[in-house]
């Protein structure tokens, strides 16, 4: 399908209203990126989703957009909550997929020469791979329990403190959550990968504060350069698949009841007023809040790991969470649309919500710096920590990019490592890397991904973020 | 699992993976696309004590049935830990099919993970009758 595109200037490209399409499709990139945007169906995925029922402003697609199922990952969608829908393709089958970031006071001149023993020691002591189980077992009450409180539960059970929720999105849990909507599939699959990793392009990475570009923000983050910092990026696991999954295969059948005159069966949806539409919140709601549960758990993990592997007390590691972020979710949110204030629907598939100083939502300690956004690499190459911008909220539903976004097909990174060790040219520029799967490292390679210096560029130059540290990685443990 | 390679070709996609299955006809086009979406996922021998299971599914068409049977094969294996070694599909219509799957536990001693299949998608799938021959597009989300 031919995507008519104007280029409205720098950053930003338009896509026309034309044919089913309610309202213009809206993608921030540069001319660099955009020349591989044009080269998969990503652009076609931005128009499918204008043509959503009750979608208000444009379908929008940050500079790391690329195919996705559906909507297309780095998509942003706002719906009106009386005409509008909530779709779970809009949502993803990982279910508040997000990173964590936390600080250390420690140096990387420090810890250079332990890197590869720190790195060892977290793939022993988490539990990464395909389907990976851990050493949690939860009973229906306790499921129950994490699906409700989120972090929360696992600080109740001794993982982590009370502060930290108030440097998680939304306190860690999400209101509305109802697990007696869950299938007895999702409860079975949530049992036993709580405090688990998974596989893919999730991770956990210690990385040193390579530059400062805004010295005020990263003080209030607590950042400095030379630091060493722990992301983690992970999500719901199964639990959340399975949820997305079930939804899906409800709003497929009565999409075709409903009328929805739907460009491709991914985007099936529900009127977000309807008892179906109600009901995948309360469901969905149930994995993001398990999401923040098993990041938190994982914090907690990383942090006893550390503290042994290098022979220290608490008071010498200063870890400290700094954010979580979540990048997969569907959310009602108050804007502003046409000077009044709106209840609308926000979905973010593969994009980081990006609120800026004063926002109400922001918790006290951050309320005067503005949310803390973070951006991992592909491993190998830098992440970033941004500031949620004022922009954010006059043009993109308060929404940013979320990552460096897929360039090339996992296939052709297969080809392309063929015969290549990964992880030796990695540790050849002083990464460290641990997986479980064969072919990660090679799908997962530095050359798959766009160039992230690029993303984060634009977001910084529209006014949806802005640039606070960059991150270079010191060793990574993958599923 | 079988050892022979089903009749499917592979799809590029930025994010995930999709095949192109054909058949001689609907069951063994259902029964093709259930060992490709198998053959992608793992390989390795066969081991442990094979367990004969009845599944039916029912869609509203045939794109829907598509996706809705080969969800049933992944949960054996994302939520009940087991493979799928042999795939019979005994009836078919465009909106149910009735089969029968041996399976074996997931040994990760035995059983290699080639690609992670986490779910099929509805993402522009497609189940149709090509000449002689019937053919479907599936994507998965990895």
């Amino acid at each position: 399908m031919e995507i008519k595109l104007e280029k409205l200037d720098e950053y930003r490209w338009l896509i026309p209203k034309t044919g089913p399409m309610r309202v213009p499709g809206l993608i921030y990139s540069n001319d660099a990126l955009m020349k591989e945007v044009k080269e998969d169906q990503s652009l076609a995925q931005v128009a499918n989703v204008a043509t959503l029922p009750g979608i208000v402003g444009h379908s929008l697609a940050m500079p790391d957009i690329h195919w996705g199922y559906g909507f297309p990952i780095g998509g942003v969608a706002a719906f009106d909550l009386d005409e509008g829908i909530v779709s779970p393709g809009g949502v993803g089958y990982d279910i508040n997929c997000g990173c964590r970031l936390m600080t250390t006071l420690l140096r990387a001149d420090e810890i250079r020469p332990m890197t590869k023993d720190l790195i060892s020691a977290l793939f022993k002591n988490i539990p990464t791979g395909v389907g990976s189980t851990g050493p949690l077992h939860l009973s229906n009450k306790d499921e129950a329990g994490v699906a409700v409180q989120g972090a929360a539960w696992a600080v109740k059970k001794g993982f982590g403190s009370t502060e930290d929720l108030d440097k998680t999105e939304d306190h860690g849990a999400m209101d509305g959550a109802d697990p007696s909507l869950l299938s007895e599939r999702a409860m079975k699959r949530g049992k036993d990968q709580l405090g688990t990793l998974g596989s893919g392009n999730h991770f956990i990475e210690i990385q040193a504060v390579e530059k400062i570009y805004d010295g005020q923000k990263a003080r209030a983050y607590n950042l400095f350069e030379g630091q060493v910092v722990i992301f983690i990026h992970t999500g719901s696991r199964g639990f959340g698949h399975q949820i997305c999954d079930d939804f899906l295969k409800e709003m497929s059948r009565d999409a075709l009841k409903e009328s929805f005159d739907l460009p491709d069966r991914q985007l099936a949806c529900a009127r977000l007023k309807s008892d179906q539409g109600r009901r995948y919140l309360a469901a969905m709601a149930c994995a993001a809040n398990y999401a923040w549960a098993n990041r938190q758990i994982l914090m907690h993990w990383t942090h006893e790991t550390l503290l042994k592997a290098l022979s220290i007390n608490p008071k010498e590691l200063g870890m400290s969470l700094l954010y979580d972020v979540c990048h997969n979710i569907a959310k009602k949110e108050l804007h502003t649309i046409g000077g009044k204030q709106v209840m609308l629907c926000i979905h973010r598939k593969g994009a980081t919500r990006s609120l800026p100083p004063g926002h109400p939502l922001l918790s006290e300690v951050y309320r005067d710096v503005g949310q803390p956004v973070l951006i991992p690499g592909s491993m190998g190459t830098r992440s970033y920590v941004l500031a949620g911008a004022e922009g954010a909220m006059a043009q993109s539903f308060g929404s940013t990019c979320h990552g460096a976004g897929r360039v090339l097909s996992r296939t052709k990174a297969n080809k392309m490592a063929k015969g290549r060790a990964i992880h030796r040219e990695l540790e050849d520029i002083g990464i460290f890397v641990q997986s479980r799967g064969k072919r990660t490292l090679k799908e997962e390679m530095p050359e798959a991904y766009k160039d992230i210096s690029q993303v984060v560029e634009v977001v910084h130059q529209a006014g949806l973020a802005q640039k606070v540290a960059r991150l270079r990685p010191l060793g990574v443990i993958k599923g | 699992m079988g050892s022979d390679k089903p009749d499917f070709s592979l799809l590029d996609h930025t994010a995930d993976m999709g095949i192109l299955v054909r058949g001689t006809n609907l069951k063994n086009l259902f029964e093709e696309a259930a060992k490709s979406m198998m053959h992608v996922m793992l390989k390795g021998a066969q081991g442990g004590k094979t367990q004969t299971i009845k599944l039916s599914v029912t869609g509203n068409d045939l794109p829907d049935l598509m996706v809705r049977w080969l969800g049933e094969i992944l949960y054996l294996f994302e939520g009940e830990k087991t493979v799928a070694t042999d795939i019979s599909v005994d009836a078919i219509s465009p909106s149910y099919l009735d089969a029968t799957v041996q399976t074996i536990p997931f040994d990760p001693s035995l059983h290699e993970i080639l690609s992670e299949i986490k779910a099929v998608t509805y993402h522009q799938i497609e189940v149709a009758k090509k000449g002689e021959r019937w053919e479907a597009r599936i994507i998965f989300d990895l």
